[in-house]
């Protein structure tokens, strides 16, 4: 039974290879081949690390629990990345729990994911080889790493998958995105602080890794890291007892698999029932007029930006990533101009105004008919990205000038960053139109920003946006120089000639969008309910 | 399939009569009359289609199909899949473009008019999402609000239309979380909403339960008894059969036969009969599959 799962999942990673024409396999073979070098290199450096052994233990007793880390979350934010995640889909046929177990472990074991690990991972073998004697040691800890890792992974997904297959499940799974996200900032953050650890000599890298090694070692992947080190040392008592915590969580893993396999494969799957009800918020605005058109397609927007965690979490990241990534990115005076780059992010929240419904754009269709609707629609979608964003950006700003005692920057700052916003949104709009691209309405992973064939057009529309707001923000910016090299006045001149080029390129790109919108709906429509699929 | 305006060797009394149309060279005008000839020319039907064409890459899935639909009728549009039905109705209602052909509604043509044709037709269209994160009261008075209709219509039209489609017990829950038939309800409240002229209906009681299946049927009857015109498409001959006035019967991308039901159906025993006679479905044979139930292997 073990050979038909590893046979169909040898079937299921060759069949894309199968599929492709002459032409295309050679292009996945080089692609392959230059993935496989990058690999080698990566795990050439990560064995280099071996000339530094007072070095190498704490580093990959973190980059092992990141390791582990990924392979757990990753089902979760992108639940549907293997199809043999889903246990429900062995549910019907007649297999024993532990024979499915068994063989999905080895599926799981089989594909490019388990080939790149094992690959770094023998990197990781040789770095902890210090001396050589060790490696074998080293390399059973690096196969314990590897079960660790596919085992705790699959029992998570497999925990996950019941929830996973309602709405609101994935919905969580967006949530859990975001938390990703913070725990990013907040490892970057802890891990370059100079004040980490006081042995790091001043590297305030180094010294935060150590710092967070020392608490790591005492879970299974950093007890995996460790232990070749211990053994060296002659410390059979912790090594005895790093041997333990390892294959403890492997146990402990492999006996949550098994328990959540079980439940899976004799529960059905939640329903949607439950779901948070609307509270009615109907609106009272109606579409007289471009003015009354934008408030009422702002109102949906606004609404449909508080339910949806599809529009929600973009927002979420954006807040952070203009109020608290500036901290990150520059330690002092100027940090007030990294806000910048959020108000960038704020404007292409306008972005792909007809491609975020799928096909639910038919509605639209039917009723955005004529060139005051269109553009009344184009000012409603754009309305909901620059009243937050405006609000956003001024907070960023505030707290940077406060923090950085940086206020005589602030007219030049908010010139720029208004400049940014509004030229973002105002590209966004016109993008939306002109290079529309299908969005995935599945939900089934937050970083599933495309669907298949569009990936190249997603990725110019997703990026044309700061080209855009960098143009429109280019007066802005000019004026800001000045303020800096010539007289302060000049940020004063940011402050009003900002903002009004912004409002200009919005305006354009308003009546340009509508017009695009009403000459190309269908060929618009034909594009986006593509996500659908996906 | 021999003669395909024929039922056994009876010809078809066809109330459209067909005429095969020239091809059309890429990018060439239509040879039809423009739209204000055409609109006066065809005063008293709902819908006209001219010549209407479409093509998918070397797939002709519409081929110059011609189409009156009589004001006040309840046309049903049937064919095997694949026969061109959702095209059809893709192209009548301004979701995808024709490569060539014209549609007009009561009078207008959708191509070049959009936005009073629009204003006189309400869609249902197969398998398309709505705007899922909204209640049904907030999707219809949002629809409302948009096409400019005054606030205390669209409350009052929204809350009978609610009513009498059975859907008030989903109260404020999301699209998102309705069944299939409570969707293809809220979806024909939407398509309601506005009191148009011609409601174009793309399988809407396909996989809907036979309570909402029932609701549907009575709504739409009592819309043509208003004097409204229903284009819907469907599988179920039986349906179209108890429901229709006028039936038109696709295969191939082209209207085999069109006109009454009764003109359609002839001397066949029902429309199914006359349906797999017109289309050429050839008949299940005896024998084969003898190993089932007789091994579990």
């Amino acid at each position: 039974m073990v050979g038909v799962f590893a046979s169909l999942k040898w079937h299921l990673v060759t069949s894309r290879l199968r599929a492709a024409s002459g032409a295309k396999k050679v292009w996945m073979a080089i692609g392959f081949a230059v993935l496989g070098i990058l690999l080698l290199l990566i795990a050439f450096g990560l064995g280099t690390l071996r000339l530094v052994p007072m070095d190498a233990v704490p580093v990959m007793v973190t980059l092992l629990t990141l390791q582990l880390v990924g392979w757990m979350l990753t089902p979760l934010v992108a639940f549907g990345v293997d199809e043999t995640v889903d246990p429900q889909r062995f549910a019907l046929l007649p297999l024993r729990p532990q024979t499915l177990q068994v063989g999905l472990l080895v599926t799981s074991l089989i594909g490019y994911l388990p080939l790149a690990n094992i690959i770094v991972l023998l990197g990781v073998a040789v770095a902890l080889s210090v001396p050589w004697s060790l490696l074998p040691v080293a390399l059973a800890c690096m196969v314990v790493q590897l079960l660790l890792c596919v085992v705790l992974s699959r029992a998570a997904s497999t925990s996950m998958s019941a929830l996973m297959s309602s709405r609101r499940g994935r919905d969580l799974g967006m949530a859990v995105g975001l938390g990703v996200f913070v725990l990013y900032m907040l490892f970057v953050v802890f891990v370059n602080n100079p004040t980490a650890s006081s042995s790091a000599n001043g590297n305030a890298i180094r010294g935060g890794v150590l710092g967070v090694a020392e608490i790591l070692q005492w879970t299974p992947p950093g007890a995996l890291a460790t232990l070749p080190a211990l053994v060296d040392a002659g410390q059979w008592g912790r090594a005895a007892l790093a041997a333990v915590i390892a294959l403890a969580g492997l146990g402990l893993a492999w006996w949550w698999w098994a328990a959540a396999l079980r439940r899976n494969l004799t529960t059905v799957p939640s329903s949607t029932e439950g779901s948070a009800p609307s509270h009615g918020a109907e609106g009272t605005a109606v579409a007289v007029g471009v003015i009354g058109t934008m408030k009422v397609v702002a109102g949906r927007d606004r609404l449909l930006a508080w339910r949806d965690p599809m529009r929600r979490m973009p927002w979420l990241m954006v807040i952070i990533l203009t109020i608290a990534w500036p901290f990150v990115v520059v330690r002092g005076s100027g940090a007030i101009f990294a806000v910048a780059l959020g108000a960038l992010l704020c404007g292409a929240q306008a972005g792909n105004q007809y491609g975020v419904e799928g096909s639910g754009l038919w509605l639209h269709l039917q009723t955005v008919t004529d060139r005051m609707r269109a553009r009344g629609e184009v000012l409603g979608h754009a309305l909901v990205a620059i009243v937050p964003g405006v609000l956003i950006v001024l907070v960023g700003i505030a707290v940077q000038a406060i923090a950085h005692d940086d206020v005589a920057q602030v007219p030049a700052a908010v010139g720029v960053c208004l400049a940014a916003l509004l030229g973002a949104v105002a590209v966004s709009c016109y993008m939306s139109a002109a290079m529309p691209y299908a969005q995935p309405q599945s939900r089934k992973s937050m970083f599933a920003s495309s669907v298949p064939g569009q990936k190249g057009r997603t990725a110019a529309a997703s990026f044309g946006f700061l080209l855009g707001g960098i143009v429109v923000a280019l007066p802005a910016v000019i004026c800001l120089v000045l303020s800096l090299l010539v007289a302060p006045v000049w940020g004063w001149v940011a402050l009003v000639v900002g903002p009004l080029v912004g409002v200009l390129a919005l305006l354009i790109s308003v009546r340009l969008t509508a017009d695009k919108f009403l000459v190309s709906a269908p060929e618009i429509f034909e594009i986006v309910r593509a996500g659908d699929r996906v | 399939m021999g003669n395909p305006n024929t039922v056994g060797d009876e010809p078809l009394p066809l109330a459209t009569t067909l005429t095969p149309q020239p091809p059309l060279t890429p990018g060439a005008l239509p040879a039809y009359p423009g739209a204000q000839e055409l609109a006066a020319a065809t005063r008293g039907q709902a819908l006209v289609l001219r010549g209407l064409t479409k093509a998918f890459g070397p797939r002709v899935a519409v081929d110059h199909i011609d189409l009156d639909v009589p004001v006040g009728s309840f046309f049903g549009l049937v064919g095997p899949n694949g026969a061109g039905k959702t095209t059809t109705l893709s192209m009548v209602t301004g979701l995808l473009r024709p490569d060539s052909g014209r549609v007009l509604v009561s009078g207008v043509d959708v191509w070049t008019d959009p936005a009073a044709a629009k204003a006189r037709m309400g869609v249902l269209p197969d398998g398309l999402r709505l705007f899922e994160r909204l209640s049904g009261p907030e999707l219809l008075s949002y629809l409302g609000r948009l096409r400019g209709m005054p606030l205390e219509v669209v409350k009052q039209r929204s809350a009978e239309l609610i009513r009498v489609l059975d859907l008030d017990d989903a109260g404020n829950k999301l699209v998102a979380d309705y069944s299939t038939g409570m969707r293809k309800k809220i979806t024909l409240a939407a398509a309601l909403l506005h009191s148009p002229a011609l409601l174009l209906l793309d399988e809407p009681l396909e996989a809907v339960d036979p309570v909402s299946a029932r609701i549907i049927r009575t709504v739409l009857t009592q819309y043509t008894h208003a004097g409204g015109t229903v284009v819907f498409s469907s599988h179920v001959m039986a349906l179209v059969e108890g429901l229709c006035t006028h039936v038109a019967v696709m295969g191939g991308g082209r209207i085999i036969a069109a006109g009454e039901i009764a003109a359609v159906r002839g001397d066949a025993a029902s429309l199914d009969d006359a349906f797999m006679h017109l289309v050429g479905a050839p008949e299940m044979q005896e024998g084969g599959l003898s190993w089932l139930g007789s091994s579990q292997a």
